[in-house]
């Protein structure tokens, strides 16, 4: 890809601003997830709290308290009307935000194992990965063999992806349940996965600290993101919505920025005091959120 | 044998593990270099429409903190 890539013109330095530092939370944040009206956004720390915030103003929308602090996962339904977290308590709750102070609206408990990932096809559908994927109805998802760290749903929402402990990248049909594709060549635990614009290739990111593209329809890695001065873990990535910049956050609190195309490093996010847990880009790709273990999350653009 | 319930069930892990390796392997398959076109123009196409890329301007950030503007 990088060869194919040699005749597009390069990025340059891409170089974005600290807009806003979003404080509120008194702990760790582990995850973050961008509303479908790329306004709100809603945040979960092992404080004990979901929040919701409004990233043109900053302000605090919503505060969720849990039952369980040990939350790993948050996502914001498409409606704007629920959001639905879990962890260690190996339960995926949805809750009601739009009702007057927030209600726990279902909690599907029939997990074996920590609650790594959920997303939402509608406002009655969820995805959740845990030690197995599940969806709550009758569709269960057996098919990796370490824990299931991470999920993305194709921008068609037909298939998801998956990426696990055992550093393998599953490719999965929503309706019928079945593993349609595996991608290997990662040589650790894949902790972030998301889906190319176009539908047709996935970004994954390891403890093995390089990101790498695989192509669905060529079923094989076409171009990897690795440094040799770039030593720590990939903790969550984001793309730009032309599918461009990576975002990556890894374990050395930075976020680097990544030409998709060309497999160079273009960019730098910069201002953590601990390491980078989530980042997200929201529909418009007005910006990116990086949240992380200092208990911050920070708009850039 | 104590052994055997335990050595069926490998047989029949293994056995659907080799179906799943022969589904995965009977997919049809693209060109790397037409995927990797596809994905470089599709980068192209949207690169104007992407503003983390063209930047946003100052009046249209709605990140931006805005500052009151006194006339003096």
């Amino acid at each position: 890809m990088s060869g194919a890539a040699g005749g597009v013109a390069s990025v340059g330095r891409v170089q974005l601003k600290l807009r806003k530092t979003l404080k509120g939370h008194l702990a760790k944040i582990y995850a973050m997830h961008w509303s479908a009206d790329s306004r709100q956004m809603v945040s979960a720390s092992q404080d004990g709290k979901l929040l919701v915030w409004d990233c043109f103003t900053g302000n605090k929308l919503v505060a969720v308290p849990l039952k369980s602090a040990w939350v790993m996962s948050v996502a914001f339904a498409p409606s704007g009307n629920l959001v639905a977290s879990g962890g260690l308590d190996n339960i995926c709750t949805v809750y009601n935000i739009k009702a007057a102070s927030p209600k726990t609206l279902r909690e599907l408990d029939a997990h074996t194992g920590y609650l790594s990932c959920c997303r939402f096809l509608s406002d009655s559908e969820i995805i959740t990965a845990s030690d197995k994927l599940k969806r709550p109805q009758t569709i269960m998802f057996t098919n990796h063999i370490g824990d299931c760290m991470s999920l993305a749903l194709s921008p068609d929402m037909n298939t998801f992806i998956s990426g696990a402990c055992d550093s393998l990248a599953k490719l999965w049909d929503v309706r019928d349940g079945a593993c349609k594709q595996t991608f290997s060549g990662h040589t650790s635990d894949i902790n972030a996965i998301a889906f190319f614009p176009s539908g047709n290739a996935v970004i994954t990111g390891s403890d093995d600290c390089s990101c790498k593209m695989y192509d669905l329809r060529s079923d094989q890695e076409v171009i990897g993101y690795q440094d040799t001065s770039l030593n720590a873990g990939v903790t969550s990535l984001a793309l730009s919505s032309s599918g461009r910049l990576i975002f990556a956050g890894y374990d050395d609190f930075n976020c680097h920025i990544w030409d998709s195309l060309k497999g160079e490093k273009v960019g730098v996010l910069s201002g953590h005091d601990n390491r980078v847990s989530c980042t997200g880009v929201p529909d418009d790709g007005m910006g990116v959120c990086t949240g992380s273990w200092d208990s911050f999350l920070k708009l850039w653009n | 044998m104590s052994s055997k319930p335990h050595s069926s069930n490998n047989i029949a892990h293994a056995r659907r593990t080799v179906q799943q390796l022969r589904i995965e392997a009977s997919i049809e398959r693209i060109k790397v270099s037409k995927a990797s076109a596809d994905i470089m123009n599709y980068c192209t196409e949207h690169a104007r429409n992407d503003p983390l890329l063209m930047g946003i301007p100052a009046s249209d950030n709605p990140f931006k903190d805005k500052k009151p503007c006194t006339i003096l």
